[in-house]
């Protein structure tokens, strides 16, 4: 089966994936989804190169970098993943840059009656489900869940939480009225349907948001140039546009 | 709409039904005709993808694939990377489907006539002569079902393409890999509108091949 795989190859059937100029492939974590957006078409516009964005929870994109997966660029949501790739020599050392602090929010729909302006309020009763990130593997997820354990909540609400994927997967939780609350990034919250409230940063660990290029990459310049261009001027103003931090500020 | 994830998808379906009947075809005649020590296990093996996680089968064969596992090293002495590409999702479509194409046609095999293939043999053909000439050309309806079955479920296949191949759009995203991306994102029109698309090709290809040759799925 390999073989007749591999030998299909050879007949030219590969598609965009042998295109003449090789987009450069961008892993980011889910929260950055909204603001990547603009930033990505904003690289493309300027250095005329293409970025392929793939969205995921850091964890998950680790582990696909760890067995191979083509990526350039690695924008994870908590430098801990970066570290260990860096251990794995995986990763170019001396591009890793933070390039943002991560804040969570609570959640829900604007055009539910439920309003949830701090924790606290999660224990009403009408709130059945929570959505957040799944902590085993997502840095949003493994934040909501500290900040409710050093609130107090974790016993009494765990049995109502459900976990997305990723932090994308679990707002839609919210957005399509599965979960009627949730704990998520804020640069996925801030949207017109949904109700959202700042979460006090020193609930949880800070989610130090850290950017690599990888050792594998063939395009080491234009990865840089990627990284440099988020945490560039016009970068800036869009990653605070969706409420991180930014390298250089405080809380 | 993109429309790569469809031509991607009937793409990596095509190349892994190739693959599927290439593989698949033998080793039904072989459950249906030959008793072998070990024939047990070898059948519940080849039909463990039906019923085994995908997560488990994904898992596995990124271990084997993926740029730490033996195949994988091996591949990438070659230049040639398996994992996180097209090929890794014809793998994964081809494992997925194999159980259909095998149970389909070994149904096929067994509804044959064995008094025909003992007569060839006695008339001194060989076993690949008595396949070939009158095992295939008697039960190729029972082989075009399977075929067309494994056809769809490699169409489909999420769990096992997820693990292997990743989600790049433009290059691994399948059909519903990018229904489950559309969704998470709140693209809900996209995600109607592949999934429409997903419905639409599967219902044409078993109602109108069904019809035509008069098969049953």
């Amino acid at each position: 089966m390999l073989l007749i795989a591999v030998l299909l190859d050879a007949t030219g059937l590969a598609g965009r994936a042998q295109a003449p100029s090789t987009p450069l492939i961008v892993f980011a974590a889910s929260d950055l989804g909204p603001p990547f957006k603009l930033v990505v078409s904003e690289f493309e516009r300027k250095t005329g190169t293409d970025v392929t964005l793939v969205l995921g929870s850091t964890g998950m994109l680790a582990q696909q970098i760890r067995n191979g997966a083509p990526a350039d660029v690695f924008f994870a949501a908590n430098e801990s993943f970066i570290d260990a790739l860096t251990a794995e020599n995986l990763t170019l050392r001396q591009s890793t840059a933070l390039y943002a602090r991560g804040r969570i929010s609570t959640v829900t729909l604007r055009s539910s009656a439920l309003r949830i302006n701090d924790l606290g309020d999660l224990a009403d009763r009408r709130v059945r489900r929570i959505a957040i990130a799944n902590p085993q593997h997502a840095p949003y997820g493994i934040a909501a869940k500290q900040a409710l354990e050093a609130a107090g909540l974790w016993k009494t609400l765990e049995p109502r939480l459900v976990f997305g994927e990723n932090v994308q997967q679990a707002v839609q939780f919210v957005r399509s009225g599965s979960a009627e609350a949730g704990i998520v990034a804020r640069s996925v919250a801030d949207t017109s349907d949904l109700y959202w409230t700042l979460i006090d940063e020193r609930l949880h660990a800070p989610l130090s948001q850290t950017a690599t290029v990888l050792a594998r990459t063939k395009q080491p310049a234009a990865s840089i140039a990627f990284i440099e261009f988020v945490n560039g001027l016009q970068g800036r103003v869009v990653m605070r546009q969706f409420g991180f931090v930014l390298p250089g500020e405080s809380f | 709409m993109d429309l790569f994830p469809v031509w991607l998808s009937l793409r990596v379906a095509l190349l892994a039904t190739l693959v599927t009947v290439a593989a698949g075809v033998p080793f039904a005649w072989l459950l249906a005709r030959r008793h072998f020590p070990g024939r047990d296990v070898v059948n519940v093996l080849l039909l463990s993808p039906l019923v085994l996680p995908p997560t488990v089968l994904g898992y596995y064969l990124l271990m084997v694939i993926g740029s730490r596992g033996t195949v994988g090293r091996f591949l990438a002495g070659w230049d040639i990377e398996l994992a996180f590409t097209w090929r890794a999702a014809v793998l994964a479509a081809a494992l997925g489907s194999f159980p259909l194409l095998i149970k389909t046609a070994q149904s096929g095999f067994e509804s044959v006539d064995r008094r025909l293939e003992q007569a060839a043999e006695t008339l001194g053909h060989s076993a690949l002569s008595i396949f070939w000439t009158i095992s295939v050309p008697l039960a190729w309806r029972a082989i075009l079902a399977g075929t067309v079955l494994a056809f769809c479920r490699a169409f489909g296949d999420f769990g096992i393409t997820l693990m292997v191949a990743g989600n790049i759009p433009g290059r691994t995203q399948t059909l519903p890999l990018a229904i489950y991306d559309h969704v998470q994102a709140n693209q809900l029109d996209e995600a109607n509108a592949m999934s429409l698309v997903s419905i639409g090709i599967v219902m044409f290809l078993m109602l109108a091949l069904g019809r035509a040759a008069r098969l049953r799925f």
